[in-house]
Formats: C-alpha cells, structure tokens, sequence
C-alpha cells in the first residue's frame, strides 16, 4: 500500500461557478494533508471530485497507477474511502450494518470475519460497541462522523478523504482520532486528505494547503 | 435598438398565436409519453441487474431486503385486507344471498363468486390497498433518501441504489399482490358463508367452496396472476420513479407521493380493465 496520489490538472466548473481550475498535487505515500478550509471555497468538492464522486470533474487523479476518475465502482470503493462532515449513513441500517456495509458488497468475508473487522476498527476508534444497535437519526453530528469515519476505515483504503471531521468533537479525541491516523499512515503507507480549519488538526499536518483564487495552495503553518 | 428574444416556449405571445394552444395540449401528452419511456427505462434497469442475485453474498443481501420489503407490503396489509374482504363477503355475497331465490343462488354461487370476487374484486381492491400503504410509503421513503443524499453516499461506496432500492420493490410488490388476492379471496368466502350459515344453518360448507372451486378455471387464475405480477411491478416502479424525482425540498416528496399515487390508480385500473377485456369478452 505505498502507492503516492498524484493530481493533475483538476478542474471543477458549475454552470454558474468555476470551483477550482487547473489543481495539480503530488502527495507521497503516508502522508497526512490537510486542506485549510474558509467558508464556500470548494474544498469539500475537490475531496469529492479527488473521490471520483463527481460526474462533472475534469482531470486525472493518479493513485499509483489508476486513475480514480475512471476507475470501476467496486475497485474505487476498496481503494478509497470517504467521511462526510453530515450525515452519510444510510438510513435502512443500524449503525453495525453501515460499518459492515462495504465488506458486504466488496469482500470475500463471512459474517463471523466482517465482525471482526468492525469490532476492530471501532476499538481503534474508542467508539463503544453499543452503539452498533442503534439506528443512525439516533446519533448525535460527532457519533455520526466517527461511525462514517469507521465505516471508511473499515476497508483499509489506500486514500482516506475525510470532510471536517472536528466539529463538535472534544479537544482530546481529535488528538486521539489524527494520532490514529497518522500511525495508520506511517504503518500501512496509507494517505490522508482532509478539510479542516481546525488549529490542532493543522498543527499535525504533514502539509497544509489551501484553495485561493480557484487554485491550490501551500501555506505555512 | 435589437428585439428582446424571449426563449420560453409558452412565452404569451406564442399563446395568443395558434401555437401557443397546440403546445399546452401537447405538453401534457408529451409529458405522460416522456412518463412511460422512463417507466419503461427503469424496468430495463431492474431487468439488467437481476443477474447480480446469481451472487450468492449479493443474493443474501437482497434477500434480506426483499422479506423486509414482504413483511411490509403483503404481511402487515393482512389486517386491512382482512377487514375490507369480511365487510365486502358479509354485505355483498350476503345480500345475494338475500335476494335470490334460493334455487338459483345455490345453482349460481360459484359462479358469482367467481364473477365478482375473483376475477374483479379481489385484484381491484388489493390493488388500492398496496397503493394506499405501501407504494406511497416507498415513495416517500424514496424521496427522503434523495433529500439525504443516501444515493451519492451509496454510489461512493461503491453500492449501486437500483441494488438495494429497486430490486427488492421489484419483486417483492407483485408477489406480495398476488399474496393479497389469495388472502382476499379466501376471508370474502369465510366472512359469507359465516353469514350464509347464520341464515340458514343447513348450508354446507364443502358444498359452497366446491361450487367456487369449480368456476375457477386455469385461465382465470393466469389472468389473475398477470394481474398481480403485471401490476404490481408497474406500482412498484412507479413509487421508485417518483421517489427518485426528489431534489432540494420536502415539499418535493408530498409532489412526489401525489403524482405517484395518480399514476398507480390510473395505471393500475388500466392494467385491470385491459387484462379482463382480453380475457372475458369473447
């Protein structure tokens, strides 16, 4: 799992706005970056156009030697995953059946295995297992986040995008999720791109860069 | 100075012109047109992905979903089902029973029965039922999916929505019609002969179930069943076609439900008309 992201030449236009053009970001296998974030300025949609979620996305996302923009479904879905800032979940399941759900529909694991793997990764994220009965309108924005975040991690994707993960969320467990993450990535050569505007969040960054002017890029922090 | 060019169609100057009124006739026949071509799409789709339940893990997973799907439309209708099918059995078979004398009744039950309940009845009014509670509760469902962006969260994953939505209201809908026939069917018989007996203590049982029985040809039961399958799998796909027209707003899912709950009765009558026409008029 070593393989580097490589962003060339990405471009998002709606009818009645140009999001960001011309996005070009080499980032190394491992590495945590972090896109500083102001209100409206199109990072959430560079995550999701890098995710291949958008139709209307020009460009060439390089992750080792796919291009995600093109990639199929099933093997787009094991190579990325994706923490959305609200909601995410899918209503018709409890919280265990939308952690499972990407095992269910891209692995060869048997329900006793899936388990496993979920219990796992809720333990690497300090979630108690009793919340895996519960429904997801039963959660509050920060359990609905973690539950998203462990659903993506579930999978051990290569590239993990995660939208504004801190809101709400208690200084010590944001330290306690990026350190996480961070080991995650030093282990597994994993990379991790994510919004924030959040000080800690910055502070750990391997990079922080940030959209100005429909363009990318590096700041200091 | 250059003209203004208004480019809406039904601008008022194309409506005081003899284009203006052929285009409002039109639309609407365009509109039911554009309708079934997307009906017919979304039948297409569900065709096309049905091979993905030779999947055993795929299989699984949308078995899961299918007997909840059931369980929602054919089991829990059971109790409203029943209650029409006693009131139609004890008012209406009962009332004949009434009136006819007695020799032509026990000569014609069967075939009254058979007539009305059967072939009419029975389909026409499951068929409200299942539109009234379910296919309007999917619909709704549906739509709320859509306001919640479930779709895009389930196209991210990887997960096609036509998998986990569609298919199971496919299949499930029509057997869970064809489920209400039979349930619907057999309590008119029950809730009439309890009221038939009440009349007249002598009247055997066997006897009336066998004079239904006996009218109740193959060809009656394969209309019956493309009743039920043609039928509802149109209800069915047409909850998921309106639920799936939701955009931005709330106000967009009680649209959704009405236009979906039109179409159905109307789709549905047609269906049942049709199917008995072709089968009945000889």
């Amino acid at each position: 799992m070593n393989d580097s992201l490589k962003i060339q030449s990405l471009r998002l236009e709606y009818p009645d706005k140009l999001l960001f053009d011309d996005i070009n970001l080499t980032v190394a296998a491992g590495s945590l970056v972090v896109f500083e974030t102001n209100v409206l300025d199109g990072a959430t949609s560079l995550l999701k156009g890098i995710a291949g979620m958008l139709n209307n996305i020009q460009g060439q996302v390089w992750l080792g030697d796919s291009n995600l923009l093109t990639l199929g479904a099933h093997e787009r879905a094991t190579r990325v995953g994706f923490v959305y800032e609200e909601q995410g979940l899918i209503s018709l399941y409890n919280v265990f059946q939308n952690i499972a759900l990407p095992l269910e529909f891209h692995t060869a694991l048997n329900p006793n295995q899936m388990e496993s793997r979920v219990l796992a990764t809720l333990d690497s994220l300090s979630i108690a297992p009793s919340l895996l009965e519960q429904q997801p309108h039963e959660l509050n924005d920060v359990q609905t986040r973690l539950v998203n975040l462990a659903r993506a991690l579930v999978i051990d994707p290569q590239l993990l995008l995660i939208d504004e993960l801190e809101g709400g969320m208690p200084d010590d467990m944001i330290d306690r999720t990026i350190a996480m993450l961070i080991d995650r990535g030093k282990t597994l050569g994993s990379i991790t791109l994510m919004t924030s505007s959040h000080e800690r969040i910055l502070r750990e960054a391997d990079r922080v860069l940030k959209i100005d002017d429909k363009q990318l890029r590096e700041t200091e922090f | 100075m250059t003209e203004p060019h208004d480019p809406d169609p039904n601008s008022s100057q194309d409506q005081l012109t003899l284009l203006g009124p052929i285009k409002l006739a039109l639309n609407p026949i365009l509109g039911i047109g554009h309708t079934i071509l997307e009906l017919i799409g979304l039948i297409s789709v569900a065709l096309s992905a049905s091979p993905l339940l030779l999947n055993k893990k795929r299989r699984r997973i949308f078995l899961s979903l299918f007997f909840r799907q059931i369980y929602n439309t054919g089991v829990k209708a059971l109790y409203i089902n029943g209650a029409v099918a006693v009131l139609i059995g004890a008012v209406l078979i009962s009332r004949l029973f009434e009136y006819l004398p007695q020799q032509v009744f026990n000569e014609q039950f069967g075939y009254f029965f058979m007539v009305i309940v059967f072939r009419e009845l029975g389909p026409l009014i499951s068929g409200i039922i299942l539109i009234a509670r379910s296919a309007t509760a999917v619909t709704a469902e549906i739509g709320y999916l859509r306001l919640r962006r479930e779709f895009q969260v389930l196209n991210g994953l990887g997960i096609s929505p036509v998998f986990l939505f569609l298919l199971p209201v496919f299949f499930a809908f029509p057997l869970s019609l064809l489920l209400m026939f039979i349930y619907f069917d057999l309590v008119v018989f029950l809730s009439s002969y309890v009221v038939i007996w009440i009349s007249d203590p002598s009247a055997n049982f066997l006897v009336l179930l066998l004079a239904i029985l006996d009218q109740i040809s193959l060809n009656e039961i394969a209309i019956n069943a493309v009743k039920a399958l043609l039928g509802g799998m149109m209800i069915g796909v047409i909850s998921i076609h309106f639920g799936a027209k939701v955009e931005d707003s709330y106000s967009e899912v009680s649209d959704a439900i009405s236009n979906s709950t039109t179409t159905q009765l109307m789709v549905f009558f047609v269906i049942n008309i049709l199917l008995s026409l072709l089968a009945y008029t000889q």
